[in-house]
This record gives structure tokens, C-alpha cells and sequence, in this order.
């Protein structure tokens, strides 16, 4: 195993978080400030209590895992993408790493940038509720392979894309509605009952309700369900990005 | 050991086409370049020149044929085989907002160079390539000159035995022609196989041993200098023979 290469790659990866850091950890931070305060603080003054806790409480999970989803995401994918666009993917291709280092250094880089912002608004949330976590292990868990998950995912559109248009389309068109349909801001049984399979079949909702489950023992899910759908997911995706490597899709000529 | 810094043996190299049929860029070729030669590959453009490089750097897939360095095979032991090359492509794949610093840093890290044997290395390379100044510099910022300086200090950063230049010298003005030819001789000199493609015959002519000439994928001609142009002709006389044409028009 080439352990430095490995290494050398993760740590470009995250170089890149300091080039753009405004755009990459100061923006979220300042979006989740705005959605605390406007959810959390004047709207759920109005909606009371969600299950026995706070609104804010119930939403700062939600807004930690959309957070760490979006952002791993959009590492790995423009990371890739632009390595392809400026044939810069041959400075790994020609160095003596294998597919699967390749694909770990990027998805460790993802997975960084995904807990870093996550770290940051959790502390923006600290400065209005006491943001606790009762399970630390699942809370470590859930953080860590949900941004697995997506920066995996990331990669896969970083390898389809053929342009900046195809990049940004996942990113608008699914993770945002099914983040937000899937329990970001509302309880499941807020919704009506004929609608509440819609949520049942959302992926994302076993994200969003792990970690609440997590940080304020508030489950809605069947958190086995939840369980083997990451576990399937992690590996199900990392097979078929590493077989995407392997076979040079779009990245060897 | 191998006698051989490359071997290439029935090399094919084809590219999927519209309509589902396929061209072939490299056609069955066989050459070879020993241990501490300075190789020339020479070609027009499409010739098959940088589908030959990819196949051997592993940028590219081999649709056929084998490829050893330094005895190594280029796919199945490719982790050595790739340690003992630095390549510089054509055309600068590089990520351009990195300053040359961090590329070199970088490089050499997935070449598997520790960080304290890195560091001498990068500032012998950035010495060498006269790039101390700008070692904080992005690339996207650097003149035509100097990128490929980098391009060049990237390729040898790890210390390979097996240079393999895509025509490092294309746009670049007289006066750095001349101290690349200065450093690529000198890294000759100490002991590094140099594999060539150029545009430029009279640098083949100047710099190369040995000569190997393809069109069309295939190989058309694979002789010493000395014993190409003992005729009295020069290498770009041969070449134009080669391809068809004669000096001062077709």
C-alpha cells in the first residue's frame, strides 16, 4: 500500500477547504445561522414543543445532517470533475496509487470537509440552544457515514458530468427536496397520513432521524431499517465507484 | 535486472469511435530504450505519439501488446513501474490555482517520497529549474516559460530513471530552449533514460542517441542516429523521406 500517496492526497484535498474557505465553511455557517434564527428562534416560538423538546432542539439535527451531506457532496464532485476537465486526474493516474487509494483520499477529503462544516454550526446552534448529544457513538456514526454516503455519491457525478451544468443538477434537484421532505423541519406525523409513506420511502429521512435520535433520543424511524440502508448504501456505492475507477470511466482515454 | 529502461512489445492502442467502430492510434509496434539513452520519438501530429506515451505512463488503457519498465510490467506490477517515471505531458494538466510549491509537495507525496527526503528534493528541482522565485506563485499566474518549468520540475520531482517528455520545448522561446536542453542533458549525463517526442528535428538531432520515427500508429524507422544520418542527410531530410514530402515544399 502506498501509504505517503494516500496520505499526500488526503492532504490536498484538504488544502482546498483553505483556498475558498468563505465559500466553502463560512457560507453554510451563515445560512444555518439564518435558518436557526428564523425556525428556530421566531418561527418555532409559535410551534411550541415537537415530542417533548424545543423546536430548535428538533431542528438542529436536520440542519447538522443536510449540512454534512451537502458539503460532502459537493467536495468529491467538483474536486473530481475539475481534475477531469483540467486533465489533471493524469497527475494520479500516472503516480503509483491504486483505484481504491484514489478513491479513499477523495472520499476522506469529503468526509472532512462534510464534519468540519458540521462543526461550525453546531457551534452557531450552541449560541442559541444547549445543542446536546446523547448518544455519542451513533452521533459519530451517523455523521461519518452519511457523509461517506455523499461523498461517494459525489464522486459518481463528478465522473458523469460533462459540464458545470450536470454538477450542479443532483445538488438542486435531489439532495435539497429530499433533505427537506425528509424531516428536516417537521415531525413525520405533522404531515397527513396518506402522505407520510412518501417520507417512509425517502432515503434521507433515515439520515435526518438517526442523528436527531442521536443528539436527543427522538426516534421516528425504524432505526434497523436505517441501519441497513447505510451499511448497503456505503458499500453498494463504494463497489461501484471503485469499479468505475478500475475501469477508467471517463477518466482513462 | 532488464538491460532495458522500456520495452514495448506488439503495443496496440485503439479509441472507441462514433458509430461503435474503432481507430487505431498505435499499431502493433515493438521498440525498445536502454538504460541511460536518450530516445527520440518523432511523429506528426495523430501519429500515435502521446496514445504511446499514455499507454506506457498508465494514463492510458492498452488495448493490446505489453509494456515493461525497467522490467517491470506496466499493469500487472504498475506501483513500480510507475515509481520510475515522471512524465510531462503536452499540454499542462495542472491544477492551476495551486502554487508550484504545493504541485511539487504534492506530486511527490503520491510517488510515495517521504516529507523530509520531499522537501530537499522539491528545493533541488526549484534550484535547478531557476523557480525559487515564484515557488508561491499559482500557476494560472505564471508566464508560458515558467509553467512549463513546473511541468518539468513535476516530472523529475520523485527522481525517476525514466524521463518521458511530450514535447517540453513547444512555445517556449530560444533562451529557454536552450537551458532546457542544458538540463535535459545534464540529467542524461548523470544517468536518467530520456524518452523524447518533439516537433523540433534539430533538437531530436542535437539531443537524441537513438531515433524511432511512426506514422499512422505504426513505426516507419528505429535507428541510431549516427547510422541514420551516416548518409550525409539530416534527420529532418529522413523524416520528411518518411512522411512523404520534400524540404522546401511537397
Amino acid at each position: 500500500m502506498n501509504t505517503i500517496g494516500l496520505y499526500a492526497l488526503i492532504e490536498y484535498e484538504v488544502s482546498k477547504l483553505w483556498r475558498v474557505w468563505i465559500q466553502i465553511l463560512v457560507t453554510p455557517w451563515i445560512s444555518a445561522l439564518l435558518y436557526i434564527l428564523i425556525f428556530g428562534q421566531i418561527v418555532g416560538r409559535r410551534i411550541g414543543e415537537i415530542s417533548g423538546v424545543s423546536y430548535i432542539d428538533f431542528v438542529v439535527p436536520g440542519l447538522l445532517m443536510m449540512n454534512v451531506m451537502q458539503s460532502a457532496f459537493s467536495h468529491t464532485s467538483s474536486s473530481l470533475y475539475f481534475r477531469r476537465f483540467v486533465k489533471n486526474i493524469e497527475e494520479l493516474l500516472a503516480a503509483p496509487l491504486s483505484y481504491m487509494e484514489m478513491v479513499a483520499g477523495f472520499v476522506t477529503g469529503g468526509i472532512i470537509r462534510g464534519l468540519v462544516v458540521a462543526a461550525g454550526v453546531y457551534a452557531v446552534a450552541f449560541l442559541f440552544t444547549a445543542t446536546s448529544v446523547a448518544h455519542i457513538f451513533l452521533f459519530i456514526f451517523y455523521s461519518v457515514s452519511v457523509a461517506l454516503i455523499f461523498s461517494l455519491l459525489g464522486l459518481l457525478i463528478g465522473l458523469w458530468s460533462e459540464n458545470f451544468e450536470q454538477l450542479a443538477i443532483p445538488q438542486t434537484f435531489v439532495i435539497m427536496p429530499l433533505t427537506f421532505l425528509g424531516g428536516l423541519f417537521n415531525s413525520i406525523h405533522m404531515l397527513p397520513e396518506k402522505f407520510q409513506w412518501f417520507v417512509k420511502i425517502n432515503p434521507f429521512f433515515y439520515f435526518v432521524d438517526g442523528l436527531r435520535y442521536s443528539m436527543i433520543g427522538i426516534s421516528e424511524s425504524n432505526r434497523t431499517l436505517g441501519f441497513v440502508l447505510i451499511f448497503a448504501l456505503v458499500f453498494g456505492l463504494g463497489f461501484l465507484v471503485w469499479y468505475l475507477f478500475k475501469k477508467g470511466y471517463k477518466i482513462r482515454t | 535486472m532488464s538491460e532495458f529502461a522500456l520495452e514495448v512489445k506488439n503495443l496496440v492502442k485503439k479509441y472507441p469511435v462514433h458509430g461503435g467502430d474503432e481507430k487505431v492510434a498505435v499499431d502493433n509496434i515493438s521498440f525498445s530504450v536502454k538504460k541511460g539513452e536518450f530516445f527520440g520519438f518523432l511523429g506528426a501530429n495523430g501519429a500515435g505519439k502521446t496514445s504511446t506515451i499514455n499507454c506506457i505512463t498508465g494514463i492510458g488503457k492498452i488495448s493490446g501488446g505489453e509494456i515493461k519498465v525497467f522490467g517491470y510490467d506496466a499493469v500487472k506490477d504498475y506501483r513500480e513501474a510507475r515509481k520510475k517515471i515522471g512524465i510531462s505531458p503536452q499540454e499542462f494538466n495542472i491544477d492551476i490555482f495551486a502554487k508550484p510549491k504545493e504541485i511539487l509537495y504534492f506530486v511527490g507525496g503520491f510517488f510515495g517520497l517521504p516529507k523530509k527526503e520531499r522537501q530537499a528534493r522539491i528545493d533541488h528541482v526549484f534550484h535547478e529549474f531557476g523557480l525559487e522565485k515564484y515557488a508561491d506563485t499559482p500557476f494560472r499566474a505564471l508566464s508560458g516559460g515558467y509553467k512549463r518549468r513546473v511541468m518539468l520540475a513535476r516530472a523529475i520531482v520523485h527522481d525517476p530513471e525514466l524521463i518521458i517528455l511530450d514535447e517540453p520545448t513547444s512555445g517556449v522561446d530560444v533562451e529557454l530552449r536552450y537551458e532546457l536542453w542544458r538540463i535535459l542533458t545534464e540529467l542524461n549525463k548523470s544517468g536518467k533514460t530520456i524518452f523524447l517526442t518533439t516537433h523540433y528535428l534539430e533538437e531530436a538531432e542535437r539531443l537524441c542517441e537513438r531515433i524511432g520515427i511512426i506514422f499512422n500508429g505504426k513505426i516507419v524507422a528505429l535507428e541510431n542516429k549516427a547510422e541514420l544520418i551516416k548518409d550525409g542527410k539530416t534527420v529532418e531530410d529522413h523524416y520528411l523521406h518518411y512522411a512523404g514530402l520534400q524540404k522546401n515544399g511537397v
